[in-house]
Formats: C-alpha cells, structure tokens, sequence
C-alpha cells in the first residue's frame, strides 16, 4: 500500500459518509414536505460558490480549527480532553484583558495571542496533573473545569472585563490589537491565518518529529511506548499545554478578529460551544490536522448556510438543524466509533488464550 | 446409577480462524470426583471446557449423558442438566450487590426468597460473601465465590472451574480446596483447570493432560508424579529422535574456548523479582550467560520466567540481588538505557511490548531508537529519509513480507511482525540478547528462520538468553539448558546429557540427583 492510497481511504469513507448524511437529510427534508434539491443548492452556493459566503464559513471555521486540533492532538495521544470550551473562554478573557495595556500595533495582536495561548494553557494545568499524577480521567475532570470556566467566565465578563457604557458586553479589544480583516464587509479576520498555521505546524510535529512520534506511539499502545523510553506523565503535560494553548488561541481569535465589537458578551453568547462543536469538527476530520481543515471549513459553511436554508428554502430551522445534525453524525460516524471502541465502551471481541 | 455424569466423544473444535484447539477429544466426568484438567496455555482447556458447559459447539463429535446424547444450544441447556462453569474471566456487574447478581442469572425469584435460599447455601458450603456489598468492592477470592454461588444456586452436579486459583492466594487457594472437597463428599463432579501441577495432585481424583489440543495421557492423581505429569504436559519425546527441531547444534570448539577466556556478558546473582500479585515469581536465581553461548531456560509457563525476563530488561522491579549487563549494574535502568549499554530484547508479548500494529513498518522499524542521533536530527525533527532508509534494510535484510514501508504493522502476518520486531532489536548491534518465546505461535517457515538466526548470532560471539515453552527448540539451540521451577532453577544441563527421563523430573521440579 502506498501512503496516497493510506490516506485516500479516509478520504472516501468521509465522502461516502457526506453522501449518506446528504441522502438521509433530504429524506427527512421531504419526509417533512420541503423539498431538498433547492434547500441544498443554497446552502452549497451561498456557503461555498460566493466569495462572501466562503469568507463566512472561513470566518466560522477559524475558531473551531483551532479547538478541533486541540482536541485532536489529544486524540493522537489517547487523551479525551474536552475542556476546550472553558480553555477557550479563558483564552478569550485573556485577550479582552491583554488590550488595557497600550502597546504598539504591531507586538500587541501576539501579546494578546500569547497571553490566550497562556491562560487556556494554564486552565488545563490542574486535569492534566491530575491525569499525570493520579490517574483521574481526563474526561471527568475536563468537563468539571468546563463549568468552572463557564461561572468564572461570567463573573468576570459582568463584574471585571465589563464594557462602563454598554454591561451586556465586556470592553472591546483595543484597535491596536485587533486582527486585521481579509475582506472588507466580511468578518475574515487574520485569525484564520493563526488557525491554517496552528493546524500545519501541529501536523509537522506530530508525523515529523521525534516527540510528535512518541505522543502518537503512547496514544496508540502506552505499554510499549514506556518500554520504548517515551515518559508517560512529560506526555501527558506536553499534550496538556499543547491542546490548552491552542483552545486558549480559539478564544483570542474569536475576541480579536470578529467585527463589528471585538468583545465578549455576557452568557458568552458570541463564544459557547465552539468548544464541541470542535469536537465534531476533529472527528468528521479524522483527528488528523489536516483534515480538521476542509472539515472545519465544512462545518462552518453549513452553519452559516444554515440561516439561509430558511430564509430562502423556507425550511424550518428545526429542520435545518435535524438535517445539519444527520450530516455531521454521518461524517464524525467513522472516527466516533473507532473513539468509543478505545474507551472501552463498545466491546471488541479479544480472543484470550 | 450410571457410572459417568457427561462423556465427550472425539470432540474437535475449529475457530472461524482456522485454529484447531481440539482435536478428537475423549473425557469422562463421573460423579463424586474432581477430575484435573491439566495443560500448558492453548492447550485448549478452555475451549473444551466451554463446549461441556454449553457455550460453544463442537465443530464434531458429540455429548453425552446418561441419558443418551445431548446437544446444547446455550449454557442455559447445560445448566437445566445441572452442568454449570465459572469463567476464566468472571461476569459479574460491579455496581451490582451479590445478591443482585445472582438474582440476573436467575430471573422470576423474588430476592427475600433467594436471600433465604443464599444463605442457606453459604451455610452449607462455607463460601462466605457480603451479600449487600457492591461486588466491584470485594476481593477477587471473593467474587470468584460469587460466580461459584451463581452456578451453584442453578443446583448443578458438575461445576467447572476455569483455572481458579489464578486469581487466589494460597490461603484463598486452601479455601476452595476445603469447599472442592466438601463438594466431592456429596457425591458432585468438579473439573478443575490448572496449569500449576502442584494444585492438580493436591486437589483431584484423576487428571486428564492436554497437549496442542489432543489428549496426552490419562491418569489417577494417586499413581502420578510431578515428573510424569510434566512429561504429559511438554511431551517429554522432545530431545530424542521424534524432536521437530532439526538444527545442527554441536558448540563450536572456538566459541567454547573463547567462553573459557571470556568474562561472563550478563551475571544474576541471588536474584528476586515480585509478580504482580506481589508474591516472589523469581527465588533468588543465579546464573552466568557467556559471549558466544545460548542458555536455554525451560520449564513449564508460570514458573517466574515472564518476571525473569522483565526484570532482565528493565520491564520489572528487582526485588533483590545483582544483575550485572556488561559489568554494570542492570537495577534502575530503564529498557532504553540498557539497550544503550548493548541489551536486545525480543519480547514474550509482540502486541504488549514488540510493536505498535497502527503505526507503519518504517515507524515501527526504529521503534524505541527514535532518540537516537541516527533518526532525530536537528531541533528534534525525525529523520524520515534515514527511517525510511532503516526499514528498507530490515525489510531485505529479513525477508519481511510487507505491503509497503508505509503498510500499517497491523497489516503483517504475526511471522512478519516477529521478523520485524528480532530484526530491528538486532540492528541494535547488542551483545546480550534476551529473547522471550521468539517463535511462538509462528509458521514453521519463520520459526526456522529465526532460530538459524539466533544461531547465527551465537557464532558472531553474542551472549543469548533463550526462554521457550517449546521444549524442543531449547534442547535444539542451546548449549546449557536450565530448568525453572517455582522460581528457581531446579536444574542445569548440556541438552545431549539428557534423557527423556531425566527432563520429566526437571520439568516437574525434582531437583536433579535428588531422586
Ligand atoms: N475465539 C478464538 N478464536 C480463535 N482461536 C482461539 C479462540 N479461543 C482460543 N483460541 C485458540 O485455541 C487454542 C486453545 O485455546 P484455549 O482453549 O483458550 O487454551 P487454554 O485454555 O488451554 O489456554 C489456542 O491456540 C488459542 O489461541
Ligand atoms: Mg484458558
């Protein structure tokens, strides 16, 4: 087997998993009396055959890319880290606060990022000592630090971040470090260029280093990547910080490259659950960095063409949101599946001897 | 009263995967006794033991009951006819109390009822458990009398139990004698799995050996030995004519002259090592492995060789002693650190410690010398022209059957994968050489191959510890065999100074010249 056809095979069960989500979503579309042919065809021109409408799903995709490699990195390393969301608000905060300092144009955007990248860093530290030192899994840990992140996130968008003209929102990021837009009338900020480099350079390390090697070797068999001298704990610190600061950068992103008010809003309503989605996101591309990138551009597009379908489909959004779900469940299918069997909750039969 | 409660006749078991686990196996179960059930691992006990409770179909051959033949669909068919099993593995629901798990199996009885009729039977048989506690918090000696109470409270006249005592300490092990006996007096039937002889002649009336899946001898625990029972076990033949090893394997005259000058490449000394369950697997082992030399160590599985060769390669705490690789100390190094020192190691477990089947035959060819200057070039960036580069040699250099360097491990046959995995720990250049089970489960062609191998390296002046279930292959390659019982070496031999008989009683841990 060559290494095109090693990576076609994803390529094409995701295309027939699109293609079924696709059909099974048009049923439910007619089941339901709207017909599927038009909704479809403005979801796929408005979302991706208009310039406007890429740089929409571009714009969409650009926070999720970023919480999807974090999840993914984790993935690689056989760690169920989804604490995005809250290490992404953390991530967002920090980038509303790095803007009260003043600091020249062109070093405030990245001491902004690199404080987000900080703070959603550090939001993991504790699940990841807990993991590393005690054993607590992940999963449970990281989705207790969510809602931590979630009350702490709204005192602080109400109480200490908050905008003195305008309380349903924090202060905006100051304009000198705010990320420059890509188009004009759109909301395609420089983020997305954060988000493409974030995903290169992870898929650099993990298939062209000699550390991204070792975290894949103790994702996929920890026994014997110990015996092979790949430390455990350092692993799982490293994949800690690594998927923290990503999702850190997934909030600073949001913060510091989307008009018109560059701010937090109080309930996060401008931030919840790109954290999960980035899951789905992560899984529809394989936990691969560079399939995370069409898939994050996918789903972004479909969220965006989501509106449209009912404005001019005239299909309910209930329904809208029955046919996108069918989609994504349909393309995350494979990966879910090959997740859930590794958690041990969907037995494999083992022969013993 | 018929003089037998189930006959299997000439059952052969075939897997969907085209192992044969039984091949035309006879055995009778007679009331009032505990019949031994004795084999190395895959000699295929389970598999027997699953087709007489119900939960597998013989692919031939037939049950029989007193009453005539009788074929069972489920476990459920075996139990209305009072045959019942404990597992291997035990199936209990850990959040569940043990009264509730009973209560699953049993479906309809209401649970005031079944708590009366519970502790009536702990009563009787003695098989004390908390009924009201979470099973997931007892001891393991415990929920094994679950399971036994399960089966039991299904009132069965033959219970089996798949190697029980695995899971037990000896005093847990003393328990379930008592109540196997106990069981005995009111006339039941017991088979009792084991591969430890020692439980077999401590606890049964007769034993049936299986070897490779065919029956090896019958025989009455009363008029058997250790000795004889491990010949059964191994198939003593080994090492005479009918050997299915042929290699050549005199010493050459250098290589025993160059030992004579030689220092020793890997010392023990008084060793302990700890199993997992805590109790001491190696009893203060000492020995010498000379450049140029193959030890064998024989002797029947579970006799502490896994730990001894954990301990040897940094797998596995020493306990106490001295292991000296090279001269230096082998305590508190890691595997990778002892392979720089000029350790190789084929590992027992392919899966566990040998490889990785997702990562590709170029990851995994320079599997555990990631780090090395070789593959990790500037900034930590891995070399993957020279890793490339590295599997292509193996891949020649071994007669590795792969799709590709980047075909995942996973799609190798298990000769291949083994291959893959000898031939990457000898590109390490090493001077000792640890190979645990190196061709199990292979097909002869690579079997062959790995053993001239490892002959091969024995004539380039390395230092080989060979440890082998497959007492054919050691008395072929070596050129010392010990002979490992409960931890220790009962015995140590040039292969052509054994005979057939002298190898039984090793095997069966009499000590040689102790007779
Ligand atoms: N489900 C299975 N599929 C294929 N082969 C199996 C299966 N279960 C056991 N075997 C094989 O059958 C042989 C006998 O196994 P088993 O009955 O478990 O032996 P034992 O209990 O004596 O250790 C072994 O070679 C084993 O690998
Ligand atoms: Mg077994």
């Amino acid at each position: 087997m060559s290494r095109l056809g090693q990576g076609l095979r994803p390529l094409v069960e995701s295309l027939i998993a699109g293609l079924i989500g696709l059909g099974v979503g048009a049923l439910i579309m007619w089941a339901w009396g709207y017909n599927p042919w038009p909704a479809y065809r403005v979801l796929f021109q408005e979302s991706f055959g208009s310039t406007y409408g890429l740089a929409g799903a571009l714009a969409n995709a650009t926070p999720l890319i970023l919480t999807a490699l974090a999840f993914a990195i984790g993935a690689r390393a056989g760690l169920f880290i989804i604490g995005a969301e809250g290490m992404m608000y953390m991530g967002a905060l920090a980038a509303v606060a790095a803007s009260l300092p003043r600091l020249p144009a062109g070093l405030h955007p990245l001491v902004s990022l690199a404080l987000a990248a900080l703070a959603g860093l550090l939001w993991g530290l504790i699940p990841a000592l807990l993991r590393a030192f005690r054993g607590v899994h992940e999963v449970i840990s990281t989705i207790m630090f969510n809602w931590l992140a979630h009350f702490l996130a709204f005192y602080l968008v109400a109480n200490v971040l908050v905008d003195p003209v305008r309380a349903e929102k924090t202060i905006s990021v100051a304009r000198t470090a705010r990320l420059p837009l890509l188009l004009r009338g759109t909301d395609l900020s420089l983020g997305i260029g954060v988000a493409v480099g974030c995903a290169l350079l992870a898929y650099l390390w993990l298939w062209h280093t000699v550390s991204g090697y070792e975290v894949r070797a103790a994702g996929a068999n920890p026994e014997a990547a110990r015996y092979a001298g790949v430390a455990p704990r350092a692993t799982v610190l490293g994949v800690f910080a690594v998927a923290g600061a990503l999702a850190g950068l997934a909030g600073a992103v949001e913060a510091m490259g989307r008009p018109p008010t560059y701010a937090v809003y109080s309930g996060l309503t401008n931030l919840a659950g790109f954290g999960f989605d980035g899951i789905g996101v992560a899984m529809i591309g394989r936990n691969h960095p560079l399939g995370i990138l069409p898939a994050a551009v996918f789903y972004g597009g479909l969220q965006a063409g989501a509106r449209l379908m009912q404005m001019w489909a005239k299909v309910p959004f209930e329904v809208v949101r029955a046919v996108q779900g069918v989609i994504v469940l349909a393309l995350a299918l494979p990966e879910l599946l090959r997740i859930l069997r590794r958690l041990g909750l969907l037995r494999r039969v083992r022969r013993h001897a | 009263m018929a003089p037998f409660l189930l006959r299997a006749e000439r059952l052969t078991k075939v897997y969907p995967d085209g192992t044969v686990a039984l091949h035309g196996v006879d055995l009778e179960v007679r009331p009032g006794e505990v019949l031994g059930l004795l084999g190395e691992n895959g000699a295929g006990k389970t598999t027997l033991t699953k087709i007489l409770s119900g939960l597998l179909p013989p692919t031939s051959g037939r049950l029989l009951t007193p009453a005539g033949p009788v074929r069972f669909h489920s476990p459920k068919d075996a139990l209305r006819l009072g045959i019942g099993m404990v597992h291997q593995h035990f199936a209990l629901v850990g959040t569940f109390t043990a009264l509730e798990n009973v209560a699953l199996g049993l479906g309809g009885m209401s649970l005031p009822a079944l708590r009366e009729r519970l502790e009536a039977l702990i009563a009787e048989t003695g098989l004390h458990v908390p009924l009201d506690v979470p099973v997931e918090q007892l001891a393991v000696g415990e929920r094994q009398r679950v399971e036994i109470l399960k089966v039991l409270a299904r009132n069965v006249n033959l219970l089996i139990l798949d190697e029980p005592t695995s899971v037990l300490t000896p005093v847990e092990t003393a328990e379930l004698f008592k109540f196997l006996r106990a069981l005995r007096e009111k006339g039941k039937a017991v088979v009792f799995i084991t591969h430890k002889l020692k439980e077999a002649l401590a606890i049964t009336d007769r034993i049936v050996v299986l070897r490779r899946g065919r029956v090896a001898g019958e025989v009455e625990t009363a008029r058997t030995s250790a000795a004889e029972l491990a010949r059964l076990m191994v198939g003593a033949e080994a090492g005479g004519r009918g050997s299915s090893v042929e290699l050549a394997t005199e010493t050459p005259a250098v290589a025993r002259e160059a030992r004579a000058a030689a220092e020793p490449a890997l010392v023990v000394e008084d060793l302990r090592v700890r199993a997992d369950t805590g109790e001491l697997a190696v009893r203060g082992l000492s020995f010498a492995l000379y450049p140029g030399e193959i030890l064998g160590i024989a002797g029947v599985e579970g006799n502490g060789q896994t730990e001894l060769v954990e301990a040897l390669c940094g797998l596995r705490p020493i306990e106490s002693g001295r292991v000296l690789l090279l001269g230096r100390p082998v305590a508190g190094r890691s595997p990778l650190e002892l392979y720089r020192l000029g350790l190789a190691h084929i590992p027992e477990d392919r899966w566990k410690h040998g490889l990785i089947l997702s990562f590709t035959v170029m990851e995994n060819a320079i599997f555990g010398l990631q780090r090395e200057r070789a593959f990790r070039g500037p900034g930590g960036l891995l070399r993957r022209r020279a890793a490339l580069a590295h599997a292509a040699r193996l891949v020649r250099d071994f007669q590795i059957q792969a799709a590709g360097l980047h075909a995942p491990a996973r799609s190798l046959s298990g000769g291949n994968q083994q291959k893959l995995i000898v031939g990457r720990e000898l590109a390490k250049d090493p001077k000792v050489i640890v190979a645990a089970q190196p061709t199990r489960g292979l097909d002869i062609g690579a079997a062959q191959f790995i053993r001239e191998l490892l002959l091969k390296l024995r004539e380039e002046g390395r230092a080989i510890l060979l440890v082998s279930a497959d007492l054919d292959e050691v008395l072929a390659l070596a050129d010392r065999v010990a002979f490992m019982y409960e931890g220790a070496f009962v015995g140590v031999a040039r292969p052509a100074e054994l005979t057939p008989e002298a190898i039984g009683l090793l095997m069966g841990g009499v000590k040689a010249g102790a007779r």
